[in-house]
């Protein structure tokens, strides 16, 4: 059988112009398979499925001891034991939270400055600021996704570990918003810092460097001289340390102080200034962020 | 939004002014571009790329109003979903693939994702990339990334298209490719175009009209064909004897004076040939060329720089 293949020429397209929904829709999508390295090589897709393996096994392991005691101590061992649960999952990982913000989430915007790719979304239907957003919303779905899986997996694990499983979801359904919200704390505190951080540079590699120094510096350093300070200015300086900060809100929602904050002298200082320091820190940086991306259009 | 219909203004600029502190950028401008191509000529800081951006909705004149396809592209942005621009700089990724990348610069633009994807292709296909469609950006050659430039610009089907410097970095074959894909763009897809660039050549062989800037004010407008039209002068070129060719000419009255690479004669009748005929008997000067002389787009730069 033979075919002819024709020519038709150019076409002028007469379909739908969905406008700066879709345009804004494209930057997000793309922004989430940047942070996923989907559609790139492979070596793009090592460091963020690495962090996703690394989280998510901190919850599989979590489960497993919990499951382990229980099953062998019979039920319940696992709380007598005081195990750590959904309430100490922010602490416990939280530095590698912080570094996969730091080395995956400048990505997103440092790429498109140093190939000067935004110069071309900048003559599409797009404001700055609809860039801006739907970048940062992009890293915030990421960021969440991989705060609250491995917290899904530890739930999981537990109910599935317990002899009486439906009693386990009748008994502990609470923790699951609760977990929702508290990586949706650390999430939103993590892309927030990343991005503005990665604004002001188009090597992702100075940005990484400098978020990974400033979270992991800070807090020893914040640690050290907050123990020398003791009363109310080593308790205030202790709210300096940055990798504490979305703990101490994760502490606030779950009502208990995890591991990681019980040393820090700011825990007893009351919720409400804990949690206005958190939003402090996500809405100064989040306005300097849109600032910054506002102003490259008129 | 339709595209207009010939002879209606695309884009107009009326008494732009774009002042940056004490710098005058653009001073009282004032243009209309109809379908067609349009080169944009100037010399670095002419404000060529002012009034693009301006047009474009990214800079604010600071008087005067700039309206492409009947709007102020920085009152609306949804404008741009008619407009495109391909940037002089690299503005490519390296490790995607040109179709993916133009899907994406597609649904930027508003396309849903089916339709981006296959005008993404469509488009490949015209600029004659679309075997290489899958490879990542990074591996292509000079002339390959333009062409992926250049397709960027008109994946979303524009009414108009904005070509900053297109031909810049390319080899000979690579320019004349890029100059038959403008050509093409506009006789072929009837997508208008605005061609800046600091080659005249470039702009001779593929506009149809033209505008000189300098220093901010336009210096000269209009059809292509007006600047080029011949002059009352013949140009002759010869191998060898070229003094004597000189002397035998003035000899017979004739005002004729040197230039690189040959003899002008004024005056474009028959008796300037037939006396130029005879002044080659006499002085057997092997002839190479003669013909009426035209104007060439460089004399505008010249003439005002004089």
């Amino acid at each position: 059988m033979t075919g002819t293949v024709f020519d038709i020429g150019y076409q002028r397209y007469t379909g739908t112009r969905e406008g700066r929904a879709r345009s804004r829709s494209a930057v997000f999508k793309d922004g989430f398979r940047t942070a996923l390295g989907l559609g790139r090589g492979g070596r793009a897709k090592i460091l963020p499925w690495l962090f996703l393996a690394a989280l998510s096994a901190i919850g599989l392991i979590m489960a497993l001891v919990a499951g382990a005691a229980n099953m062998f101590g019979g039920e319940g061992t696992a709380e007598k034991m005081n195990l750590p649960t959904h309430s100490d999952f922010n602490g416990i990982a939280s530095v590698v939270m912080f570094v996969f913000a730091a080395v995956v989430g400048p990505d997103l915007l440092c790429r498109d400055k140093r190939d000067r790719v935004i110069n071309l979304y900048l003559v599409r239907p797009l404001t700055g600021t609809d860039y801006i957003v739907s970048r940062w919303a992009a890293f915030l779905l990421v960021m969440t996704v991989a705060a609250v899986l491995p917290q899904v997996i530890l739930f999981l694990g537990l109910c599935m570990s317990n002899l009486a499983p439906l009693k386990y979801l009748q008994t502990h359904w609470t923790d699951i918003p609760k977990f929702v919200a508290a990586g949706a704390a650390m999430a939103l505190y993590t892309t927030t810092i990343s991005m503005l951080t990665a604004s002001f540079t188009s090597r992702r590699a100075y940005a990484s460097v400098f978020l990974v120094g400033l979270f992991v510096i800070s807090a020893p350093f914040v640690f050290g001289l907050s123990q020398e300070l003791e009363g109310a200015a080593g308790q205030w300086l202790s709210m300096f340390s940055l990798t504490n900060i979305p703990v101490h809100v994760n502490d606030v929602i779950f009502g208990k102080v995890s591991e990681m904050t019980e040393g820090a002298p700011a825990h007893t200082l009351p919720h409400w200034i804990l949690v206005s320091w958190y939003f402090g820190w996500v809405i100064v940086p989040g306005l300097i962020l849109w600032a910054r991306y506002r102003r490259l259009t008129p | 939004m339709m595209p207009a219909s010939a002879g209606e203004a695309l884009l107009s600029v009326e008494h732009v002014t774009k002042r940056y502190g004490k710098v005058i950028a653009l001073d009282d401008v004032n243009f209309t571009i109809t379908d067609g191509i349009t080169g944009i000529l100037g010399e670095n800081g002419a404000g060529k790329s002012t009034i693009i951006k301006i047009l474009l909705g990214l800079v604010k004149p600071t008087s005067g109003s700039a309206k492409i396809l009947g709007q102020v592209a920085s009152d609306s942005v949804l404008v741009r979903t008619r407009v495109g621009y391909m940037p002089e700089h690299d503005c490519l990724p390296s490790e995607v693939s040109a179709a993916e990348f133009l899907t994406h610069m597609a649904e930027c633009s508003g396309l849903p994702p089916d339709a981006a994807r296959t005008r993404a292709a469509d488009t490949l296909r015209h600029a004659g990339l679309f075997e290489e469609r899958y490879r990542a950006i990074g591996g292509y050659s000079t002339g390959m990334k333009q062409r992926v430039k250049l397709c960027q610009a008109l994946v979303h089907d524009p009414a108009f298209v904005f070509l900053d410097e297109p031909t810049a970095g390319l080899d000979p074959a690579g320019r004349e490719e890029m100059l038959t894909l403008i050509r093409k763009t506009h006789r072929e897809f009837g997508i208008s175009v605005l061609f800046s660039s600091h080659l005249m050549a470039d702009v001779e062989r593929t506009c149809d009209r033209i505008i000189v800037l300098r220093g901010g004010t336009v210096v000269h407008s209009g059809e292509v064909s007006h600047f080029m039209k011949e002059t009352q002068t013949v140009f002759i070129e010869v191998d060898t004897n070229r003094d004597r060719l000189l002397a035998a000419l003035q000899a017979r009255g004739v005002a004729v004076t040197q230039e690189a690479g040959g003899l002008t004669v004024e005056g474009g009748d028959e008796s300037v040939y037939d006396l130029v005929r005879d002044a080659l008997v006499d002085s057997e000067a092997p002839l190479r060329r003669i013909g009426p002389r035209r104007h060439e787009l460089t004399e505008l730069f010249q003439r005002d720089a004089t």
